[in-house]
């Protein structure tokens, strides 16, 4: 079964990928931070704020398109609410843009700014998810401080989706090849409900194997695992240019405020 | 030749009182290679499990001449590998070394020792440069040797195997077989499959109906049609030549 | 629903995180003594199971065009006791963040609290009151509907507070609590259904499983029944407090420049005390100046010289845009030449 998997690029190789997870993962959180602490109407200053994931993107050999297509599959929420604001505050303001002059309202400022917000933030997090592989990341977390019966959570779920997932589309395809009208609310659910039923049952058996697999092999408990993070000269230089861009884009922001 | 495994007078019932294996007897060389044949729904998979000490019923089983009991279990199953049906239920952390380094971190060796029986059983089964991938981006051929090292870096002296060979296809079942044969580990193989079996077993127990029907040397069993047929099973084509 | 990047404020992600890391370390240190491999399997596949779950549609009545499905706080609370399930959903808004990037990283804090936190603890004691020991058709479904009703109520009530405290959108705050309650009462109901359609099935198919019997008594731990009571006064208090408030988050665009009002003072004179509080915080310590800094210069100097500052201001903000957009195509440009040489050679 073919997933569409949203990692298949964090197995490719290039400087970021070779980046220490830790680092990486405390600067994704940082830099969104910050994004989200820009003023609320500077839209060209957010802009500016798009070139850091954008450089570490194309560094990665990440295709811009993909980022572009998840990017619209997870915005409708945020867009929905964006786009409230142009309703709800309508206070004219004149933006003064290089030549132009733009009267517009406070309202459709802050809508673009959430929405480019988002982008950034989003953008972000690509750039972390599509340069590490889920397993470092899972240590990385792990020795960031997050407990331990949580990592290995993650871990088991992260293997097991897709899994199931499989399961599921087999379960949804023999409905599909059956049922060939709508049955009426009480019949559906009832359908849905064994459906989803049967695929509980078959997580609880699995689960039991895998239980029985576990304790196969010794396990008592406690889970030991090998640490593979190292840092390293690239961490250093990455560090370097990650500080200056902040610096950089705290007196572009000084500037452009 | 000294016994690896010896059952008597095992029995075991599920929680509902469905029997599933009944009075079995049976008793296993150190190096051999011994298959459990047999239909769907014969107790094969119950008696790999029972050996693995996972069903709890009435009876002896000695491993290396120790009998299993709640004790020492621990001590057995690092003796005694096994190796699941579906390799999706065995493979169960995130990367392929993180799995095969499962066992020997359990059995509290060394990193630098965990690290060399990972890359050396990853070698074995043909995996060598397989290492930092994550079980769901491995094809059924693989998987199923993962499965495989995953025991093999416990280094155990006894391997038992449930339908090893189930959805493989030709080529990956072919490789399957030679990496079989190059193990010198008693191994136990459950299969349904008479080729397979046929292709790496010295000896077969024949399973029906929760009892050991037959035992005996591979060649004589197996090429007893009538019996063959009788339990739902076959004459395998690679015998009869 | 979940909780974006965008509509928080810093100081509302900080305390949220914060919250929602303390909440699940300790449910973590007190789990990781009752685990073994059993429920350690169990609870890894239980969550693979939420994702798989949840593509099992189901045609709604009456709104043609919609589905529902499973969400399953509610069904994992009762297979695997609250504690267990909500380090199970945790993980599952962890990984919808990171792999299906739902939910921002800074957000995580607040989706952890609202749907899995509030969710499991809530929805576990009301169904776990109401079933009481025995387990026929119409009691599993009142049961399940209103602990998976009022679950979901409490973690979506939860998002439009955390959002107007951070004080992003400009949507009043009633319109934005009554469209999230509205919404997640029929959200609530069709997870409520068909949680119980799946808890007949299991009774019916498997009689013998002991997960989803649900015979512990509702103890709750004076410790855990004491911190809901906070939450649920805090939380409701809050809302009350944005409902009273006539304009919740008028604060910042009073800072903006308005040239029809030359000597506009920026007003800090806001209604609401905790979100001005929130908002100074924020003002305080975000990386770039807001806008108080510029509109305090801007107030001291004359008419004339706020045009001309207006128009460089428009110029530096023309500069930003055109100057990152160059940035990144010559980026991408040098990436795309070097990238093409060594296919060349």
């Amino acid at each position: 079964m073919h997933h569409a998997h949203i990692d298949k690029f964090a197995y490719q190789d290039s400087a970021i990928h070779r980046l220490d997870a830790r680092i990486k993962f405390i600067a994704a959180v940082a830099y969104s931070l910050v994004v989200i602490s820009l003023p609320k109407t500077s839209l060209s200053l957010v802009l500016c704020s798009l070139v850091g994931p954008f450089a570490v993107l194309v560094i990665a050999e990440i295709p811009l398109k993909f980022i572009l297509r998840q990017m619209i599959i997870v915005s409708p929420f945020i867009v929905m609410l964006a786009l409230t604001s142009i309703f709800y505050d309508r206070t004219e303001v004149v933006k003064p843009f290089g030549p132009f002059k733009i009267t517009t309202t406070v309202g459709v400022l802050r809508c673009i700014s959430i929405v480019l917000k988002f982008a950034v933030t989003i953008t972000t997090l690509m750039a972390l998810i599509c340069t590490t592989k889920f397993n470092l990341l899972l240590t990385a977390m792990n020795k960031l401080g997050m407990p331990r019966l949580l990592t290995i959570e993650l871990g088991l779920l992260y293997r097991y989706i897709f899994v199931l997932i499989d399961k599921a589309q087999h379960i949804l395809r023999a409905r599909a090849i059956r049922k060939l009208r709508n049955l009426g609310f009480k019949r559906e659910l009832k359908i849905s409900g064994a459906m989803a039923g049967s695929l509980f049952l078959s997580s609880l058996e699995t689960s039991s194997r895998v239980n029985m697999a576990m304790d196969a092999r010794g396990f008592d408990g406690q889970f030991r695992c090998i640490s593979q993070l190292k840092i390293g000269r690239g961490d250093y230089v990455f560090i370097t240019a990650f500080v200056s861009y902040l610096i950089g884009l705290y007196f572009i922001g000084t500037f452009l405020v | 030749m000294t016994t690896a495994i010896k059952i008597e007078n095992f029995s075991h019932k599920y929680p509902d009182g469905t029997d599933s294996l009944e009075n079995i007897n049976l008793e296993i060389k150190k190096g051999e290679k011994v298959g459990f044949i047999g239909p769907n729904g014969a107790g094969k998979s119950s008696l790999l499990l029972a050996l693995a000490g996972f069903l709890k019923g009435t009876g002896k089983i000695s491993i290396n001449g120790i009998e299993l009991n709640k004790g020492n279990i621990k001590n057995i199953r690092q003796i005694m590998g096994i190796v699941m049906q579906n390799p999706d239920d065995q493979l169960f952390m995130p990367t392929l070394f993180e799995d095969i380094a499962f066992g020997p971190m359990n059995m509290g060796l060394d990193i630098d020792e965990v690290k060399h029986r990972v890359q050396h059983a990853l070698e074995t089964v043909g995996l060598a440069k397989m290492g930092e991938k994550e079980p769901h981006h491995l094809s059924a051929g693989q998987k199923r040797a993962a499965a495989i090292a995953t025991i093999l870096s416990m280094s155990p002296e006894i391997i038992v195997m449930d339908e090893p060979e189930a959805n493989l296809d030709p080529g990956a079942r072919r490789n399957l077989v030679s990496l079989i044969e190059k193990m010198n580990q008693t191994i136990i193989i459950a299969t349904c499959n008479m080729d397979f079996a046929a292709s790496l077993c010295e000896k077969v127990f024949l399973l029906n109906n929760k009892k050991v029907i037959a035992s005996g040397p591979a060649r004589e069993i197996m090429a007893d049609e009538k019996l063959m047929l009788d339990n739902s099973l076959e004459v395998p084509r690679n015998i009869l030549v | 629903m979940h909780m974006a990047n965008e509509l928080l404020s810093v100081p509302v992600a900080l305390t949220t995180s914060a919250v929602a890391a303390a909440g699940l370390g300790y449910i973590c240190r007190k789990a990781t003594k009752i685990v073994n491999s059993e429920n350690l399997a169990l609870m890894g596949l239980l969550g693979a199971f939420v994702f798989a779950g949840q593509m099992i549609n189901f045609q709604l009545p009456l709104m043609p065009g919609t589905s529902g499905h499973l969400v399953g706080a509610v069904l994992l609370a009762i297979a695997l006791g609250p504690h267990l399930a909500t380090i199970v959903l945790s993980s599952v808004v962890i990984i919808q963040c990171l792999i299906f990037q739902d939910g921002g990283l800074l957000a995580l804090g607040c989706n952890i609290i609202n749907m899995a936190l509030v969710p499991c603890f809530l929805g576990y004691y009301i169904y776990s009151l109401i079933i009481g020991k025995n387990l026929q058709a119409g009691r599993i479904y009142a049961a399940s509907i209103i602990a998976a009703i009022l679950a979901m109520l409490a973690g979506a009530a939860m998002v439009p507070v955390e959002a107007f405290l951070s004080g992003v959108l400009v949507v009043p705050f009633k319109t934005f609590f009554i469209t999230m309650m509205g919404v997640h009462l029929l959200v609530g109901i069709v997870e409520g259904v068909i949680t119980a359609a799946v808890l007949i099935y299991l009774t019916q198919s498997r009689p013998d499983l002991t997960v989803i019997s649900c015979n512990c008594k509702p103890r709750i731990s004076k410790s855990v029944f004491y911190s809901l009571t906070i939450i649920i006064v805090v939380a409701t208090a809050a809302g009350l407090s944005l409902m009273a408030s006539e304009n919740p988050d008028g604060l910042e665009w009073s800072y903006l420049e308005r040239p029809d009002q030359p000597e506009f003072a920026p007003m800090i004179a806001n209604e609401n005390k905790v979100i001005s509080a929130v908002d100074e915080f924020q003002a305080r310590y975000t990386l770039a100046p807001d806008y108080s800094k510029r509109q305090a210069s801007i107030g001291t100097i004359a008419g004339e010289d706020i045009e001309v500052s207006q128009a460089s201001a428009g110029w530096t903000s023309f500069a930003g845009v055109a100057g990152s957009a160059l940035t990144m195509f010559l980026i991408w440009l040098i990436a795309a030449l070097l990238r093409r040489k060594p296919q060349a050679v």
